[in-house]
């Protein structure tokens, strides 16, 4: 019973955490990517070979894909997520053996392994890549490992923690998520309508880690913060063009679930004023959180030697660079090599001098063992507002 | 007519630029029952709906029982209208069709049943018709309800817009002759729009015969049809023959008229023959078809005679129709002759025909 | 000829009404089934499991914020219907009857923005809407109080975008309703002795029923589907029954519970439809034409 702009407004709806839609911009980009898939597959009859890729906007760019198209004599045919959830159902569904690599949330990546379609990453075929990358990034990995063994190479991070539009905030006042629940902030809190997302930090700071598996207790706390959050909130966002807006005119004081997926294309667009932070740790709990993203190869029974040689492309360098900076949004990669390619400018938007300091106060985002009760209390807090 | 219901004088109509009515007068006797005749576009049904109250007249006086009805809606004039789609509320029952104006006049409810009973006595109709709907019922029927929605109220004039134009042939000719009775039996003023002049014949007590806003003639129907004002009357109520004459002033009144096409020359019509509205351009000699007969031997006495072949037959039944070409008419001459088994000329023959030109009329274009 | 004379038997009337059945069956019947067959499986690890029993609907029908979201969703209809349909029929009267001079141009105007997409015209209300957007600049301006208005993320602003995405539907049906009306009928009510104004409710208001029917229901079920304007306008806060089905097949990966919810919705508005169906047909069915 949608109405029939559905295909469109789903898209919207539907956003995670990605939701790049800026607005009215967000049609232009939303063809943009249907143009350029479909003239990938046009070229399936002439090309040598051909890669079926399940991806999140960004990783589609034909400045990306063509080169490769060209020197492979390769067509990609694109296929974009629009929820990292219903992105791996659909490959669980079926899917896996229709497509031959993923761009998802890294615990997506991870769960392709106890899933059973994960072609795993021979550590020895890309010690070079692992090489280039951070060492926190080497191998063995252990967020994207599963039984020993690598599902995916990560592609591009950030953190998620307060969004301060230092206009109106001292940093120092989020260095917890207490004014989340001050009645002086009533209605000037924004979540992110970005599935668990803003479920993670809230739980954090009620003393829950939601990455664990948690018994009654830990969820009632979740249900209570919840419920605390949602008396100040005034929006729960999907669309990052929205909650930004309302962040750089100070109707939203913060972005909850957000962090610097949400603030650094702005910094990069001159609003240096706002920067993503992580709190301290509270009780000894760390507060912040860090997301990544992933690329992993498809046990489809093909198998071929072009998807591996896509991944090594895809964490290259100068493909890092432009993963990490796109209009929409600016993100950090795993590729140290990359760091030489950034221009100040860019570093200082996607706040490179502080991502350790994040890293070191972060939990790694998974995906909880409790999240579909965290989620229907969600639903069920939300209903009853 | 000593205190007419109705008295329109120069009534002019515009439609933006496009006049629909030029200063037309008529007047409406208490109890008569007129027609309002003339091809489609003559403004006999605006001049209908001025009477009613739907349309402003943009000039002349429209006087009512006496009264000025200057800015008087339709609501507020003492007349009803059938309308030619007859316009019956298909979401309401018969009974309410009816009793609408008087739910409006809040009649008490006995009053009301009762007045819708005898509505449908007269127009004999059932009376378990009452809860049907209009699309319930057949269109003679619909057009009994019509009729009862209109006279229910008892209004002193009732406006009829050619509603019997949708009607098979059978099924008007029976609702006419009711209409009829109904006039003599209530003595409401009726006035009939119609384009049909047999219907008008038929009916009503005056015609008013109408052509591009102006009125043509007003008269009874004997008058239309015996002494028409001129060759658009004349032609109007159906085939006839025109035979161009010149015609100069006789003595006692008459006109001595000739033709270059008859021989025999001069001969005088009398006065009563002679149309009162007589001009000087395009006279001619209304000659009615079964006027016209074939002349196989001697001419009668005064008799014109014609001379032409015959170009088609047409068997009728109780008559037969002949068109015969003749020399120098534009027009094929029409003859109606009484239908026999023998026919009295065939296709392409030649043929003389002749008539008494002292029982013809005199008109003008 | 009356249709119900015919039978099964006539290969005429099978072979004509035959493709229309196929894709009835093939694009409603079928997806209606298997949504209802899903409703008794259960999901693991974000995998389907065929299971046939009845945990998601004793999940439904124990947990009372499901169907507050529901009561909530048919309120906010029905809001919208008497809304939508207050606002169209002036305007439809209007077009129909008043404004006939630039009848056209209004229409296409009204054509266009009901083609504009709805994305577009949603996200347009926010600049509207918002504390410091048009509304309430305008009214700063008019030398009312800064900041007035508070509409963007509410329940009111999920009405006005409603209304405004929703209205062209009856304005169109009641508009196609006014002027099939013959305008003697009018003239009849005049002749009987009614004022315009009782002319209006004898007469022109029975008669614009179907338009105002079938646009109250184009409103009622494109609003139960209201997704856009509650995730936009209404901030989130107070989700409607397509966000809640949205987050559960999307989110949740949580099939069943999804097609419980969406059967819960349709069997909702069908029910609701159904009794203003026999409402409405028992007030109408007589002025038909018999066949």
């Amino acid at each position: 019973m949608k109405k029939g702009t559905a295909d469109i407004s789903s898209n919207i709806g539907a956003v995670n955490r990605r939701s790049v839609l800026k607005g009215m911009g967000g049609l232009g980009l939303g063809l943009a990517a249907a143009g350029s898939g479909f003239l990938a597959s046009r070229r399936d009859a002439a090309a040598a070979e051909s890669l079926n890729y399940m991806c999140w906007e960004g990783y589609n760019a034909p400045s990306i894909l063509e080169p490769f198209q060209k020197s492979k004599d390769a067509s990609i045919s694109i296929d974009l997520i629009t929820d990292s959830a219903g992105g791996f159902a659909k490959l669980a569904a079926g899917a896996s053996r229709e497509f031959d690599l993923v761009s998802s949330d890294s615990p997506w990546i991870q769960r392709m392994g106890p899933a059973g379609f994960c072609r795993y990453i021979d550590e020895a075929d890309f010690a070079d890549q692992f090489a280039e990358f951070y060492p926190q990034f080497r191998a063995p990995f252990e967020p994207l490992a599963f039984e020993g063994k690598a599902t995916g190479l990560p592609t591009r991070w950030g953190w998620v923690g307060p969004t301060v539009n230092t206009k109106f905030d001292k940093l120092e006042t989020w260095s917890s998520y207490a004014p989340v629940f001050d009645s002086a902030y009533k209605d000037k809190i924004c979540l992110l309508d970005w599935g668990d997302w803003p479920i993670m930090p809230l739980a954090l700071y009620a003393g829950v880690n939601p990455y664990e598996e948690l018994d009654a207790a830990a969820l009632e706390e979740v249900r209570k913060v919840l419920r605390a959050a949602f008396k100040n909130t005034r929006a729960i966002v999907a669309d990052l063009a929205v909650a930004q807006k309302g962040l750089i005119d100070g109707s939203f004081r913060a972005l909850i679930g957000g962090g610097t997926y949400a603030t650094s294309a702005l910094r990069m667009k001159g609003h240096d004023y706002i920067q993503s932070i992580v709190p301290e740790p509270k009780n000894g709990l760390k507060q912040g959180i860090i997301w990544m993203e992933a690329t992993g190869l498809i046990d489809n029974g093909k198998n071929s030697q072009i998807e591996a040689d896509f991944l090594k492309y895809i964490v290259s360098p100068e493909v890092a660079k432009q993963l990490a900076i796109t209009e929409a949004t600016c993100n950090l990669v795993p590729n140290s090599k990359a760091e030489a390619l950034f221009s100040e400018e860019e570093k200082k938007a996607l706040q490179m001098d502080y991502m350790w300091t994040a890293w070191d106060n972060s939990q790694f985002h998974t995906v909880a063992p409790n999240i579909d009760d965290m989620l229907a209390i969600w639903q069920e807090e939300l209903a009853a507002r | 007519m000593a205190s007419p219901i109705i008295d329109a004088s120069g009534i002019v109509k515009d439609y933006g630029a496009a006049r629909a009515l030029h200063g037309v007068s008529l007047q409406i006797g208490t109890g008569e029952f007129v027609a309002l005749v003339g091809p489609s576009g003559c403004g006999k049904t605006t001049l209908l709906k001025i009477l009613a109250g739907f349309e402003e007249p943009t000039d002349g006086r429209l006087e009512i029982q006496g009264k000025d009805m200057r800015g008087v809606p339709a609501a507020s004039r003492p007349t009803r209208m059938v309308f030619q789609k007859l316009a019956l509320f298909p979401h309401k029952t018969v009974a309410e069709n009816i009793g609408f104006s008087l739910k409006l006049q809040k009649v008490s409810k006995t009053e009301t049943d009762s007045r819708i009973r005898t509505m449908l006595d007269l127009m004999h109709l059932k009376p378990d018709y009452l809860e049907r709907y209009p699309a319930q019922l057949s269109g003679g029927e619909q057009q009994r309800v019509a009729l009862a929605r209109a006279l229910v109220s008892q209004p002193s004039v009732l406006l009829l817009d050619e509603p019997m134009s949708a009607l098979d042939a059978k099924l008007k000719k029976s609702l006419q002759a009711e209409l009829k009775k109904l006039h003599r039996e209530l003595g409401t003023s009726f006035v009939l729009v119609t384009h049909d002049l047999e219907e008008a014949m038929m009916l009503a007590d005056r015609i008013c015969v109408m052509r591009s806003g102006h009125v043509v003639q007003v008269g009874t129907p004997a008058d239309i049809y015996y002494r028409p004002a001129n060759m658009f009357v004349a032609g109007f109520i159906g085939e006839t023959n025109f035979l161009p004459v010149t015609a100069t002033a006789a003595t006692d009144g008459g006109m001595a008229v000739t033709s270059p096409l008859v021989v025999s020359g001069k001969t005088t019509i009398a006065s009563e023959h002679v149309s009162p509205s007589l001009s000087a351009k395009g006279t001619a000699l209304l000659v009615r078809p079964e006027t016209i007969r074939f002349v196989k031997g001697d001419a009668a006495p005064g008799e014109w005679l014609l001379d032409g072949h015959v170009e088609e037959y047409f068997i009728k039944g109780a008559s037969t129709q002949y068109r015969i070409r003749v020399q120098g008419l534009d027009a094929a001459v029409i003859m109606d002759l009484p239908g026999s088994i023998v026919l009295p000329a065939a296709v392409g023959e030649a043929v003389r025909i002749g008539f008494d030109p002292v029982q013809a009329f005199l008109l003008s274009e | 000829m009356r249709i119900e004379s015919k039978s099964w038997n006539d290969p005429v009337l099978v072979a004509t009404v035959a493709p229309l059945a196929v894709v009835m069956v093939a694009f409603f019947l079928v997806p209606l089934l298997m949504t209802a067959v899903l409703t008794f499986q259960t999901t693991q690890y974000y995998r389907l499991v065929w299971t046939w029993d009845l945990k998601i609907w004793t999940e439904v029908f124990s947990k009372p914020h499901y169907w507050t979201i529901m009561l909530r969703t048919v309120t906010m209809a029905l809001i919208c219907v008497v809304l939508t349909v207050l606002i169209a029929f002036p305007v439809a009267y209007a077009l129909a009857t008043r404004l006939k001079t630039f009848k056209t141009q209004i229409q296409i105007l009204i054509i266009f923005a009901f083609l504009t997409d709805a994305v577009l015209k949603t996200f347009g209300w926010i600049l509207i809407l918002d504390k410091n957007g048009v509304a309430n600049w305008l009214l700063m301006h008019l030398g009312f109080p800064p900041e007035m208005l508070n509409l963007l993320f509410t329940p009111t602003g999920t009405m006005i975008g409603m209304v405004y995405n929703l209205v062209a539907y009856p304005i169109f049906t009641i508009y196609l309703s006014l002027v099939r009306i013959d305008r003697d009928l009018v003239l009849a009510a005049y002749d009987a002795g009614a004022s315009r104004f009782r002319t209006f409710f004898e007469v022109t208001l029975p008669l614009s029923r179907p338009g105002l029917y079938s646009g109250a229901v184009l409103v009622f079920v494109l609003s139960l589907g209201a997704f856009l304007e509650p995730k936009v306008l209404g901030g989130g806060t107070s989700p409607l029954a397509s966000e809640l089905i949205r987050q559960s097949f999307e989110t949740r990966v949580n099939w069943p519970l999804g097609a419980a919810l969406t059967m819960v919705l349709i069997t909702t508005g069908a029910l609701m439809l159904a009794a203003c169906a026999a409402f409405a047909l028992r007030r109408t069915a007589t002025t038909r034409r018999p066949a």
